[in-house]
């Protein structure tokens, strides 16, 4: 087997050869940083001749700026390296498993309603905000640790505290500049004061973590010969996790959300050769220091004065996720089960019943949203009392409307969860809602201020544009549902962090942004209600049409091809289908909404498993959510009228959450 | 199914190497080797779920590339050594799907087909189970209702990977005897990768061994009963007792 000894003599020097390279490029990129301010440093000499701006700038902003960068990528990268080998899962990182975004959510509540708190107990908000995420993601995939679903559950997590600091923004807007900012990642500094206490903070987590390197080595054979090997799995696994969020924690306090090192770090780690955890560990924290260090010195040297408000952490995740994209393939994340839709959790109603019941409730609860209201003066009255012209004007088209989309992006939902065989897939998690926040975002900052038509026409091409990428980089794998995922997640992280860094500009335009955002159907036109109503019965009735190879590809490509079902084709066809729904529903309710998540599930636990009755039912359900959805937006802070999307997502999300840990026990593992 | 130069190599490694030979229309072939031996491989071949990377595999004179999937899924049927969980399916249901190169994605599930699923689910004593959910069967008993969903996919060649080594003996007998029974009655070919010699022996008709990615033996099933035989197959020194009651003989394992 000389062939594999070669090789691994190849991999032995992998991670140095990779060190010394990063090193060599971060060093040319810091002298070019620094070459002007040293010189003049020295050839002023020392402090005492008065005030020197260059000198105190060199000394109080760029110098603890680089060293930040140092820890922060190396703190990061080993609470990656930890939390990827304690899930044995190659895709764990504090961006994917949400850890990041429960800290910014948490610090922002904390600097918007008790910014006292911030002042002693800044870490404190964060680690609560971290931990708090990391044990939602937790319940929602319960024992089952495959790759996939523990990164799902993150980014819905994500997706989540993202929905929630958005409300916050929309509702106190003076903040929204130093939020989004600080909330992208901003490196910059003005004294050596953070960066010293960041650096005792990440030496004193060290000491436990020295003694965990050598029982998260056998991690590695699995948790029952672990087991047998004399380790508590269980305890193990808690305080690895426990670390590596507050080492992450401990970051994202410094400096906010660094997005992506933690997760490309350990990946280079792995990839250049480091094979046992130890090695991982350290060379992952080496590599990711560098690489942000890389990263920081070279935006400093491109973006000059302005860089102190171009957050590094989103340009991190811009040019992190094309890598992310890169390096996947090589990754073998396919080593587990797939999480399977396990439909037995239910009432078991009779089939018909079940429909019936379904279809009566959408009915209820549209005839709710159109007639019961508040009067002029803001009492609750079950019909409008200034006439029908006002329920015919203002309340049927916006009704209709978040209808149709919830109808859209639910049955999306249902087909992109059969298809990929994974409960938490959704249209929010393929990309193709992030790629339309993109092409509005775009068009807002080209074109100036657009119509509510131009923007429908940006986000429908941003959408496509989003699908023909994940198609693209989809063919080669036969398009299968992981891999497309994994696309989707990247590209989502891409478009948000340009959406972050356009944003962090502290243009007003970001604020109209966030309202499209936030998906509001105030105001919606009649033809726009008939355009989504049109729209939304074509495109469920023809997802009708593929019900039988909805109910054969779960059963997974191999069965699949074994019947004749054409599987490229069938699942570009499905795929295709899903895009086109999401994309039309998204310029009516935003992209924020949790309904191609919610609504099958809430089919699901009527007990209804057909594909044919199934898909109706979900456009149903989805629906419904969307008008209850829109009803609670127009009244409950009437005559304020909130976003609808905010809202779907406000109130569904808990809900699904409570629906997704009921489920645990229908495990057969 | 005539195999022509068929070979098979990932990342360099080669798995299948030159093999040429005819699979018989009818009648049960076992496949028999060690493990690594490409066995499953080359039924995955077979099957189209893989194709090969020399060699041209040809089934009733024509290439499998030219089959179109639907034409293919009506010849020819493959249980795959895992079967997936199947969750949220009823046993009726699963059986069902065997339909689907009959009638496709759109079309009438009609009365033919009704039979059909009816027909294998008798065949496999399987009725009794048909509204239970697929997940909450026994290992024996989901085996059989793939086996039924074979069935009612009325293929001309059936393709089964392991099919009886999660099995206790029993299970292993009847599932067997349904094989054979299927191959008998409906003239239909069935290729089984089988681990267990002496069920091989008894209810294939003939067997093909693989070693190393090569074809070393192929006869009928009794012909392979011999000592030599057996070593040159598993490596491993096994003798041969005669089993007058089943009119055969029986290996066993001499070290």
């Amino acid at each position: 087997m000389s062939a594999t000894e070669k090789l691994g003599d190849a991999r032995a020097h992998g991670p140095l050869t990779l060190s010394l390279a990063l090193a060599a490029l971060a060093a040319g990129s810091v002298w070019i940083l620094l070459a002007t301010p040293v010189s003049h440093a020295l050839a002023h000499g020392n402090a005492t001749n008065g005030y020197d701006v260059v000198r105190m700038v060199l000394v109080y902003a760029t110098l603890p700026r680089l060293a930040m960068a140092l820890l922060c990528g190396a703190g990061l990268a080993a609470a990656g390296a930890i939390l990827q080998q304690v899930l044995l899962n190659p895709l764990a990182s504090p961006t994917t498993l949400g850890v990041d975004a429960g800290a910014r959510l948490a610090l922002a509540l904390a600097t918007l309603f008790t910014p006292s708190l911030l002042g002693f107990g800044r870490d404190a908000v964060a680690l609560f905000g971290s931990a708090a995420s990391t044990v939602l993601v937790f319940a929602l995939v319960r024992r089952t640790f495959s790759a996939i679903s523990i990164v799902l559950a993150g980014l819905v997590v994500s997706l989540y505290c993202g929905a929630l600091s958005a409300m916050l923004i929309l509702v106190k807007d003076r903040y929204l500049a130093s939020l989004f900012i600080w909330g992208s990642g901003s490196l910059s500094q003005q004294s050596w004061e953070p960066t010293i206490a960041l650096a005792w903070r990440l030496a004193i987590i060290a000491i436990p973590l020295a003694f965990l390197v050598r029982p998260l080595t056998l991690m590695e054979l699995g948790d029952e010969s672990a087991r047998s090997l004399g380790i508590s799995v269980e305890r193990l696994r808690f305080l690895a996790i426990a670390i590596a969020v507050v080492l992450s924690a401990l970051v994202t306090s410094a400096v906010g959300v660094i997005g992506f090192i933690g997760l490309v770090a350990p990946i280079l780690a792995r990839l250049s050769g480091a094979r046992r955890f130890g090695e991982r560990l350290l060379w992952s924290s080496l590599i990711g220091a560098l690489l942000l260090l890389l990263t920081d010195a070279t935006l400093q040297n491109l973006a000059g004065f302005s860089s102190e408000f171009l957050p590094t952490g989103a340009v991190t995740a811009l040019l992190a996720s094309p890598l992310v994209l890169l390096l996947l393939p090589k990754l073998k994340t396919a080593t587990r089960p797939p999480l399977q839709i396990s439909p037995r959790v239910g009432f078991a109603m009779p089939r018909s019943l079940a429909v019936t019941v379904a279809f009566a409730a959408f009915a209820i609860l549209v005839a709710l949203a159109i007639f019961a209201g508040r009067s002029s003066t803001g009492t609750w009255q079950l019909f409008p009392s200034n006439g029908w012209a006002d329920v015919f004007a203002w309340r049927l088209p916006r009704t209709a409307a978040a209808a149709a989309a919830g109808a859209l992006l639910g049955t999306a939902g249902l087909i992109l969860q059969r298809l990929t065989n994974n409960e938490m897939a959704s249209p929010e998690v393929l990309g193709v809602s992030a790629g339309a926040i993109f092409a509005v975002a775009v068009s807002l900052f080209v074109f100036g201020n657009v119509k509510t038509v131009q923007e429908g026409i940006a986000s429908a091409i941003g959408g496509f544009a989003v699908l023909a990428l994940i198609l693209l980089l989809g063919r080669r794998s036969g398009f299968a549902p992981e891999r497309v995922l994994l696309a989707g997640i990247a590209l989502s992280a891409l478009i948000d962090a340009i959406v972050g860094v356009l944003s962090a500009a502290g243009d007003p335009r970001a604020v109209l942004l966030l309202g499209w955002m936030s998906g509001s159907t105030n105001g919606t036109a009649a033809a726009t209600a008939i355009q989504a109503g049109l729209g939304a019965a074509v495109l469920v009735a023809a997802s009708l049409l593929f019900f039988r190879w909805l109910t054969i590809l779960p059963l997974g490509g191999a069965q699949a091809r074994a019947l004749g079902v054409p599987l490229g084709h069938s699942r570009f066809m499905l795929l295709l289908l899903a895009a086109v729904m999401t994309a039309a529903a998204t310029p009516i309710i935003g992209p924020l909404t949790f309904v191609g998540l919610m609504a099958p599930h809430i089919v699901l636990v009527t007990g209804i498993r057909r594909v044919l009755p199934a898909l109706l039912c979900t456009a149903a359900a989805g629906a419904g959510v969307m008008v209850l959805a829109d009803w609670i937006a127009r009244t409950i802070a009437f005559p304020l009228q909130l976003p609808t999307g905010l809202v779907a997502a406000m109130v569904g999300a808990p809900f699904l959450m409570v629906l997704l840990s009921r489920r645990g026990t229908a495990y057969a593992t | 199914m005539q195999l022509e130069g068929i070979g098979f190599e990932i990342a360099g490694t080669r798995i299948l190497k030159e093999l040429t030979l005819d699979f018989p229309d009818r009648g049960v072939s076992g496949l028999v080797g060690q493990s690594g031996s490409g066995k499953s491989t080359l039924l995955k071949i077979l099957a189209r779920q893989q194709a090969p990377t020399h060699g041209t595999v040809s089934f009733n004179g024509k290439p499998l590339h030219v089959w179109t999937e639907r034409e293919f899924a009506r010849q020819v049927a493959y249980l795959p050594q895992h079967t997936p969980l199947a969750a949220g399916l009823t046993v009726r249901e699963l059986v069902e799907l065997g339909r689907y190169p009959w009638h496709g994605a759109l079309g009438r599930f009609g009365a033919k087909d009704r039979e059909n699923v009816d027909e294998a689910l008798s065949l496999t004593s399987m009725e009794s189970f048909a509204d239970r959910f697929v997940d909450t069967l026994s290992g024996g008993e989901r085996q059989r209702a793939w086996l039924a969903m074979l069935i009612a996919q009325d293929a001309k060649l059936l393709l089964l990977d392991e099919p009886i080594s999660s099995l206790d003996v029993a299970h292993q007998v009847s599932v067997m005897k349904l094989v054979t029974r299927l191959s008998r009655d409906r003239g239909a070919g069935v290729i089984v990768v089988i681990h267990e010699i002496n069920m091989a022996a008894r209810f294939c008709d003939q067997i093909v061994a693989l070693k190393g990615g090569r074809m070393i033996a192929r006869g009928p099933a009794e012909s392979f009963m011999t000592p030599e035989r057996l070593q040159q197959i598993y490596d491993v020194a096994m003798g041969v007792v005669p089993a007058p009651e089943i009119g055969g003989t029986i290996a066993y394992v001499r070290e």
